[in-house]
């Protein structure tokens, strides 16, 4: 399937906040109780429609431990979005955001879009981390920010496709220079988009043969 | 055109990565050489020769011809073969390959054989092995000229005919371990066990090689008489190396470009590889890449003699049903010791163990029962034991609540390891369902250990290497037991080096859980359980986790070499390997390989590589580059 542009996301924070729910609840629409442990990093891709565009997300999510920090680190690199998520119910998972925010600054690119992700909020009556603290916490370091929840399915659809229209509309704004660097934003440019010159459109048909099967 | 001025200067960074290893092992060798190395002015073409083909693959469509190259320059000889521009029916393959089996300047103080090959059908053709034991895949020759070639290099190095082999035209090296790799070949046997093989690919035949010199592309394909002196043994061990040559060589490229490309690309290798590649600007590219002058689009040639590669081999020997009941007793004396330890594992790794017996026999493979302990013995150490483990219990089951609240540390880890457990194998019946008993025990014993080695303490992962300890053990304090014993033999720099243990275990986990990480069937599982034991007996290597690997890429070759796997697409791909391993031939290719790799494979594993795989970061992608192997 062809797409005018191709978004890389990257799926961080403590282990157990809900990433690879999240992920499958928008992959797949379903949502499994007990979802496996992830070890290093697993994919998942969907297309969405911005500004009728259809643009494809291929997504990384990275296990949350400590000690997977220095091979998550690896994935930040030409990532365009990142979901920072954090779980309502745990308190601590809140407290390291500053953490995982270092981290990203420190490897992904400038221009990357971060949305934070407040999971588990079907679970009101076990909160931790209010909606307020959550919303200061966004605005301060400049990020997008939701409540979810990977079981009800809530505000799911709405933290990726909203991510995707932050970077799409900068996109239009010229912050990237998709024509010449976008790889290197996490962006590549397929049919229907800005067109590169040269590259892209033969890319994005080989891309759709590699990773969306 | 700026644009494409700009991608063609990113791929000449790339590139100039990707030759670096070529000409900065030229450099490391030859440090005094150097300067006239990088004057072009000084080279003298010595031989070249036209049509010098390489098979990637068993398909003749996928075939990759060049020009071979003797470049005289000081005193040193190079070897270079560039392949064809714009040769073939799948362009963006072959472009691929291209790049990925041209051979830039080779110094012959790096190379340390050739082996000649003479088939009385087909093509001539020589496989350059260099010191480190690497190889590069077989040329052949399509237009002759083996002889000549040899001819010319006997003219500007040393180079000796081998005495146990007609064939084998040592350099440099007059101990000739290759040789002794190869006469220490098991293979004819495994091969007569009853694998079908392509069987005439590599009979050499002495006498015949000077008559067909230059006739190669008229070959008389009614010529199957074998020679006086032929020996079946030796067609096959050089049928297998020859393969192997293949695999060494693609998986060599294919390891250093995933560590370059993590290292060296700051960014979006996929994105900025595929366009490159898909850039109609292949002139550029080629121009880019190939750094010798112009080579000539291809040259006509003879078609194929005899489609005799299609077959696909499948190496190693059979494997045989598991280790049963009966022959285990044959294992054991009157008092239960293991009277031949090796014997004992060299059946498990043809074989495995009966699912009813591994309790028993997985307690000797991870060294908690000794092999030479009676049945007394071992029944009263797993007492003593028992009780052990009841006090190491004990000191985190006494910690009381207000003790908790002042105890970071602890709360910490059992709330990861409480998380993680009910994460782990949730889809086996052992383990799945609400309060399930099973799960609390995978807790206590993590929770255990991580007293037991507190230094380490609790990393994912774990959980998914004790599940299978548990589930065979079903018994608490033994299967805590036989995962120290696991983590114990997990790599000797453990302790020392907590980033070493968490990449290794990272390592571990992705190359042995054989099942998919959602659909869990039972079958899968005990295919994981089977690879373990295999693994235990570090028979034949204590490294044939890495022989495994290789037998899995090379298995995926053609598929993740045609659709130009970069960084991204490769990892992903082999995320998605997961339960769709068919174990028995990899096992037996993984053998195979590791047979054939003999002293040489052994001895380019670096010293003190744990048996596992060292992934890290890039400090240790860096040192190891080209010590994958």
């Amino acid at each position: 399937m062809s797409y005018a542009y191709l978004f890389k996301y990257i799926i961080i924070g403590d282990t157990g906040v809900g990433k690879s729910c999240l992920l499958l609840q928008f992959t797949d629409k379903r949502f499994q109780p007990v979802h496996d442990l992830t070890i290093g990093v697993e994919f998942g891709a969907r297309m969405i429609t911005i500004d009728n565009k259809p643009i494809k997300l291929q997504i990384w999510d990275t296990a949350g431990q400590e000690s997977f920090r220095s091979i998550t680190r690896s994935y930040y690199r030409g990532a365009a979005g990142a979901l920072l998520v954090y779980d309502i119910t745990r308190r601590e998972t809140f407290n390291h955001l500053a953490s995982w925010l270092e981290d990203a600054r420190q490897h992904a690119n400038a221009n990357m879009t971060i949305m934070l992700i407040g999971n588990k909020c079907d679970l009101a009556h076990r909160r931790a981390v209010s909606t307020e603290e959550g919303e200061q916490f966004a605005k301060e370091h400049g990020l997008i920010f939701m409540e979810a929840s990977a079981k009800t399915a809530q505000n799911v659809e709405e933290a990726f496709i909203n991510t995707a229209g932050t970077i799409y509309k900068k996109i239009q704004d010229g912050v990237f220079d998709v024509s010449n660097e976008a790889s290197s934003y996490g962006i590549k440019v397929g049919y229907g988009g800005i067109p590169g010159p040269s590259g892209g459109r033969d890319g994005s048909s080989s891309q759709a043969g590699g990773c969306c099967s | 055109m700026h644009e494409t001025e700009i991608h063609d200067l990113s791929d000449d960074a790339d590139y100039a990565a990707a030759s670096k290893q070529g000409s900065s092992s030229m450099t490391r060798s030859d440090s005094s050489k150097r300067s006239s190395s990088s004057d072009p002015e000084d080279a003298e073409v010595v031989y070249l020769k036209d049509n010098v083909t390489i098979h990637p693959t068993q398909y003749a469509t996928e075939r990759i011809s060049g020009r071979l190259r003797l470049i005289k320059q000081g005193s040193s000889l190079f070897m270079t073969w560039i392949p064809y521009k714009g040769q073939g029916s799948n362009a963006r393959l072959s472009e691929r390959d291209k790049n990925l089996y041209t051979i830039r300047a080779v110094p012959f103080s790096e190379i340390q054989s050739i082996r000649r090959h003479t088939p009385t059908i087909g093509w001539q053709y020589v496989i350059v092995v260099l010191s480190s034991g690497l190889a590069f895949p077989p040329l052949y020759f399509y237009s002759g000229g083996v002889r000549e070639f040899l001819a010319t290099i006997k003219q500007h190095v040393h180079i000796v005919r081998s005495a146990e082999d007609a064939n084998v035209f040592l350099v440099n090296n007059f101990e000739d371990p290759f040789q002794r790799t190869l006469s220490s070949l098991e293979l004819p046997r495994s091969l007569a066990n009853g694998t079908p093989s392509s069987s005439f690919t590599g009979s050499p035949s002495d006498g015949n090689q000077e008559r067909q010199e230059d006739h190669v592309s008229s070959v008389q394909q009614n010529n199957r008489q074998r020679q006086k002196n032929h020996d079946p043994a030796r067609d096959l061990s050089i049928q297998v190396l020859e393969k192997f040559s293949l695999v060494t060589r693609f998986a060599r490229e294919t390891t250093s470009q995933l560590f370059r490309e993590s290292l060296v690309d700051g960014h979006g290798p996929t994105e900025k590889r595929k366009n490159n590649w898909a850039s109609k600007d292949h002139q550029h590219q080629e121009a880019a890449l190939n750094d010798v002058e112009n080579v000539p689009t291809k040259v006509p040639v003879a078609s194929d003699p005899l489609e005799f590669d299609k077959l696909t081999l499948v190496w190693g020997q059979p494997r045989q049903h598991p280790l049963g009941p009966e022959e285990w007793s044959t294992f054991l004396d009157a008092e239960g010791r293991v009277v031949d330890p090796n014997a004992l594992k060299k059946r498990i790794f043809y074989g495995g163990v009966e699912h009813n017996l591994r309790k028993e026999v997985w307690a000797f493979l991870l060294g908690y029962y000794p092999y030479n302990s009676t049945f007394a013995e071992r029944q009263y150490a797993v007492s003593v034991k028992k009780s052990e483990y009841g006090t190491i219990k004990n000191q985190w089951q006494s910690i009381s609540p207000e003790q908790a609240k002042r105890f970071t540390k602890f709360r910490e880890r059992k709330g990861l390891i409480e998380k993680d457990v009910v994460r782990t194998d949730r889809s086996l019946p052992f383990y799945e369902g609400d309060g399930n008993p099973n799960v609390r025990l995978m807790h206590d014993i993590l929770l255990t250990y991580s007293f037991y080695n507190f230094d380490l303490g609790y990393c994912q992962g774990m959980s998914d290497l004790l599940s299978p300890l548990l589930f065979i053990m079903r018994d608490e304090s033994e299967a805590f037991w036989c995962f120290v014993s696991l983590m114990e033999r997990l790599g000797p720099n453990f302790n020392r080096d907590q980033n070493g243990m968490h990449a290794q275990l990272f390592a571990l986990s992705k190359v042995f859980s054989l099942s998919p990480p959602m659909v869990y069937t039972e079958f899968e599982y005990d295919k994981t359980l089977r690879l373990w034991e295999v693994l235990w007996t570090h028979y034949p290597s204590e490294h044939l986790h890495l022989y495994v690997c290789i037998a899995i890429l090379k298995r995926n070759r053609v598929k993740i070499m045609g659709e130009q796997m970069d960084f991204d697409t490769l990892l992903k791909f082999i995320n998605e390997l997961s339960g769709q391993i068919d174990l028995d031939p990899v096992l037996r290719d993984a053998e195979a390989l590791c047979v054939c790799a003999g002293e040489n494979g052994a001895a380019s594993i670096p010293p003190g590589t744990p048996p596992s795989l060292p992934i890290q970061d890039g400090s240790i992608y860096q040192q190891q580059d080209d010590e994958v192997l």
